[in-house]
């Protein structure tokens, strides 16, 4: 075990943690935000996706040792970034989530496309979302992120 | 994100749920659901929990004037905790922005499967608010001192229209919970329907789109440890001795048939459980658990049939006019086991005491998790409690009890609450899977082409049989055979059951995701035998059911079936129907690559009689398409020696939204009096429409699932 800190959506952390567990489980288990999932541990379905120093991560692929001294915001703290809260509500107003659960990582991988590309097209949204949802939310996903971009869906 | 649903994991007690300044002023009963052999099954045959009587619900109005709307199902992505709302809130004359929902006490919960939600509860819901409505205004009245004739209510104001006086709901709903409410209130016209039949945004959304919606992989109880699975890799295996605790655990609790690891986190439990080596006995029979040997014995039973055994349907002579017929197709159809994948995996949290029990988890079915937690403890119901959690998926899975009973056992076992968790390699390998299939069907049509006879053979093994609750000689995995639209004089549906000790289980669309394959191919193949178009034979077979025609015409027009298609573009249409809807499909596909399919574009027409949530019902459209086009492709598992090929999404391939083709859904509204379910429905057309859209393209047939089985891994 290894004491640890971390700063997530801006705030402090410390807690005593094996360097070899999952980011992932750290933020699920130890500091206890759930929001980000659990799919399937092998860094495939980006349920897991988090913010690394503002780039998307699968947090099932980090370990605990490599969240130390980086910036990590996850889907809690999605709401205190003007584009986090367009699109959100845009996937409100699209009706876009089924069951919900992929929607953290839908979410955070959608974010950060639209944070560097104010415009993207529908090849850079599949290219950017290559997150698993087995309710097939894709379409309304998709839509809802050119709404959130002021294109017509 | 101002508006949130009040579906936070777990169960209010039903003291707590009418406290908080709620006054309870309507109750309501729900009756089991009718209807489908599964569930006059489990109506039959399982430990229901009636210690509560009747299945019941309330609707409360809170001090706020909001509305809460107890909701006994199992909200798993297709939106019935709105759509129920809907209902409810319609009669009541609330607005949309006042309704909240509560999860019901256990006793008041129902058996969420067979895309009943809707049908079974819709009525009972707007009764429940016609209810609440009418006692409420008679209070308003009482105080008045004048007739409820007098008065009128909007948005849960009601207003005296003598003198214009007001009061809200909360108001008077103290009075009002002291009145009796009668047992056929006056409900609103259908004509004048100003929420149902309209797309109200989801309650639940705004919670899922924050991080804050709670699943059962979500639920964090004080003092809580966390355990992980191993299950025998070998059907039917079981443990031999109980392995020692390994470093980094804190115990090891034998299960039978697997093993649980309990530790402090659930990444240790993963790696210790991992770890753990296991001695297991396995069974000699597992031996014959083999994909090529399962597949060698349907082969045997379809030449064997049913000798003894009733057909499940028999009009006329089939055998005999097929005999006589002038143009016969004979095509059998191979389908695979096929897992559920929900996203999030099987778990469940429990704390066992020696006198209470208390269970939190994604479960389709409440009270079936309550009797289990009894027959496992011991305790009476009034010492178990049960809270339900949002799903993460469940697409049947989640009905069944094996993950619940874990949990419990584990709990029990170390005397504190333990959340359960199976690592996504256990969910996959350790299903309860859509049984295979053999599906041989045999038309005959007469020397103008129409078709005289429809005769189909299904073997598969059997869910409902495998858990007791069907007779030797019953039938199952029928549904999508039986009962179909097309015009035939004589008609033969039989079932075959394959023995193979497999896990089975119900997965959506059951039977009909099947059938629905072999039948709409095979019409395809007797189109073609007969020079005529796919689309203009299924017309020809269904002049006598201008319901179904209509929603075959709509999918044909919406994809310009009379205009020539792209160069490379080739079409292919199916109809499905089944939980009193139906669905067609018309598909376009192309071949970017030889032997790669590529799914251009999919028109999808729908008729469930009334659409409550039009926008609901598009997304369970979009959504069973999606998925129905991601197992054609490539969906199986497949069995060596009892152990199951499934292990990750890395030979479990799933679509992508970059492999999504454009989806169009037209809904079209036959009536409040022929409602049908919908989150099961746009499954069974699409490989189908897929298949017959391959074979115009390249002359070549696809007869089994997966299309694709070569092409199913994934990587990151």
């Amino acid at each position: 075990m290894t004491a640890m800190k971390y700063n997530v959506n801006g705030s402090t952390y410390q807690f005593d943690a094996d360097p070899g567990m999952p980011l992932l489980w750290v933020i699920r288990d130890i500091i206890g935000l759930t929001g980000t999932k659990y799919g399937c541990g092998v860094e495939i379905c980006k349920a897991c996706t988090v913010w690394i120093d503002g780039s998307p991560e699968k947090s099932c692929d980090m370990n605990a040792s490599e969240g130390v001294g980086r910036k990590i915001t996850t889907i809690e703290g999605l709401s205190a970034t003007p584009v986090g809260v367009r699109l959100q509500n845009a996937f409100i107003d699209c009706q876009a989530p089924q069951c919900g659960y992929c929607q953290s990582g839908m979410l955070m991988a959608a974010a950060k496309l639209v944070t560097s590309n104010s415009k993207p097209s529908d090849a850079q949204i599949d290219s950017a979302l290559g997150n698993i949802c087995a309710c097939g939310t894709y379409p309304r996903v998709k839509q809802a992120i050119k709404k959130a971009t002021g294109q017509p869906t | 994100m101002s508006k949130r649903t009040e579906t936070k994991a777990g169960t209010v007690s039903r003291r707590a749920f009418l406290g908080g300044g709620a006054t309870v002023v309507a109750m309501f009963a729900l009756d089991a659901a009718p209807g489908s052999k599964m569930a006059r099954a489990i109506a039959a045959n399982l430990p229901v929990d009636t210690s509560g009587g009747p299945v019941n619900g309330w609707i409360l109005v809170n001090a706020d004037n909001s509305v809460s709307i107890a909701f006994g199902g199992a909200e798993m992505g297709q939106g019935i905790l709105t759509g129920l709302a809907q209902a409810a809130a319609e009669e009541l004359m609330v607005a949309w922005s006042q309704v909240r929902t509560q999860v019901a006490p256990t006793s008041q919960s129902y058996i969420t499967g067979g895309s009943f939600g809707i049908r079974a509860n819709f009525l009972k819901m707007r009764i429940a608010g016609a209810q609440a409505r009418e006692v409420l205004l008679a209070a308003a009245a009482a105080t008045w001192g004048i007739d409820a004739s007098a008065c009128s209510v909007s948005d849960g104001v009601i207003t005296n229209t003598v003198t214009s006086a007001t009061l809200t709901y909360a108001q008077v709903a103290k009075a009002a919970s002291a009145l009796t409410p009668s047992a056929s209130p006056t409900l609103t016209d259908a004509s004048k329907f100003r929420m149902v039949g309209r797309s109200m945004a989801r309650l639940d959304l705004p919670s899922k789109v924050d991080g804050s919606a709670v699943f059962g992989i979500d639920v964090r109880v004080p003092g809580m440890l966390y355990a992980a699975v191993k299950n025998c890799p070998t059907i039917g295996g079981t443990l031999a001795r109980t392995p020692a605790t390994p470093a980094g655990a804190i115990a090891v609790v034998p299960l039978g048939n697997a093993v649980a690891v309990v530790a402090s986190n659930t990444w240790a439990a993963f790696k210790a459980a991992s770890s753990l080596s296991v001695a297991w006995t396995i069974p000699t029979a597992a031996a014959q658990l083999t994909t090529s040997t399962i597949s060698a014995q349907a082969q045997t039973l379809m030449a064997t049939g049913t000798a003894g055994s009733p057909a499940a349907e028999r009009v006329g002579d089939a055998p005999g006019a097929y005999g006589t017929a002038v143009t016969r197709i004979e095509s059998t159809y191979q389908l695979p086991y096929l897992p559920h994948v929900c996203m999030e995996v099987l778990n469940c949290t429990a704390s066992v005491t020696p006198t209470s029990c208390e269970v939190w988890v994604p479960t389709q079915a409440a009270s079936w998790v309550q009797a289990t937690a009894m027959a496992i403890t011991g305790l009476p119901a009034s010492a178990v409690t049960v809270h339900p959690t949002l799903l993460g998926g469940g697409l049947g899975r989640k009905i069944e009890q094996d993950y619940v009973s874990q949990a419990i056992k584990v709990s029990k076992a170390v005397g504190k609450p333990v959340k359960l968790t199976w690592r996504r390699e256990e969910d996959l390998s350790h299903d309860q899977y859509r049984p295979m299939g053999l599906v041989r069907v045999r038309l005959g049509a007469d020397s103008g082409g129409r078709l005289t006879s429809i005769a189909t053979r299904t073997v598969a093994p059997s869910p409902l049989a495998q858990r007791g609750w069907m007779a030797p000689t019953g039938n199952d995995n029928v549904e999508g055979a039986e009962g179909l639209p097309y015009a035939a004089a004589n008609r033969l549906v039989e079932y075959v059951k394959h023995p193979a000790a497999v896990p089975v289980g119900f997965w959506r669309s059951v039977g009909n995701s099947i059938n629905c394959f072999a039948v709409e191919s095979a019409l395809d193949e007797l189109a073609v035998a007969l020079k005529q178009d796919p689309l203009a034979y299924r017309r020809s077979l269904l002049a006598g059911d201008p319901r179904t025609l209509a929603v075959l015409d709509r999918a044909a027009a919406d994809i310009g079936w009379n205009t020539a298609p792209a160069k490379g573009v080739a079409r292919g249409i199916a109809l499905s129907n089944g939980f009193g809807s139906i669905v067609a499909l018309a598909v376009e596909v192309s071949q970017p690559t030889a032997g790669v399919m590529k799914v251009n574009r999919v028109a999808c027409a729908v008729d469930c009689g009334l659409a409550v949530n039009p926008g609901q019902v598009e997304s369970q459209m979009q959504g069973g398409i999606i998925q129905g086009i991601g197992t054609a492709f490539w969906g199986q598992t497949t069995f060596a020696k009892g152990v199951a090929s499934s292990r990750n999404f890395s030979n479990t391939r799933m679509l992508l939204m970059k492999e999504t083709p454009s989806i169009t859904v037209s809904i079209l509204q036959s009536g409040l009096e022929s409602l049908g379910g919908i989150g099961e429905v746009a499954v069974p057309p699409t490989a189908p429409a897929l298949a017959n859209a391959w074979f115009k393209l390249t002359g070549a047939r696809l007869r089994s699932l997966p299309f694709f089985p070569g092409a199913n891994r994934m990587d990151d």
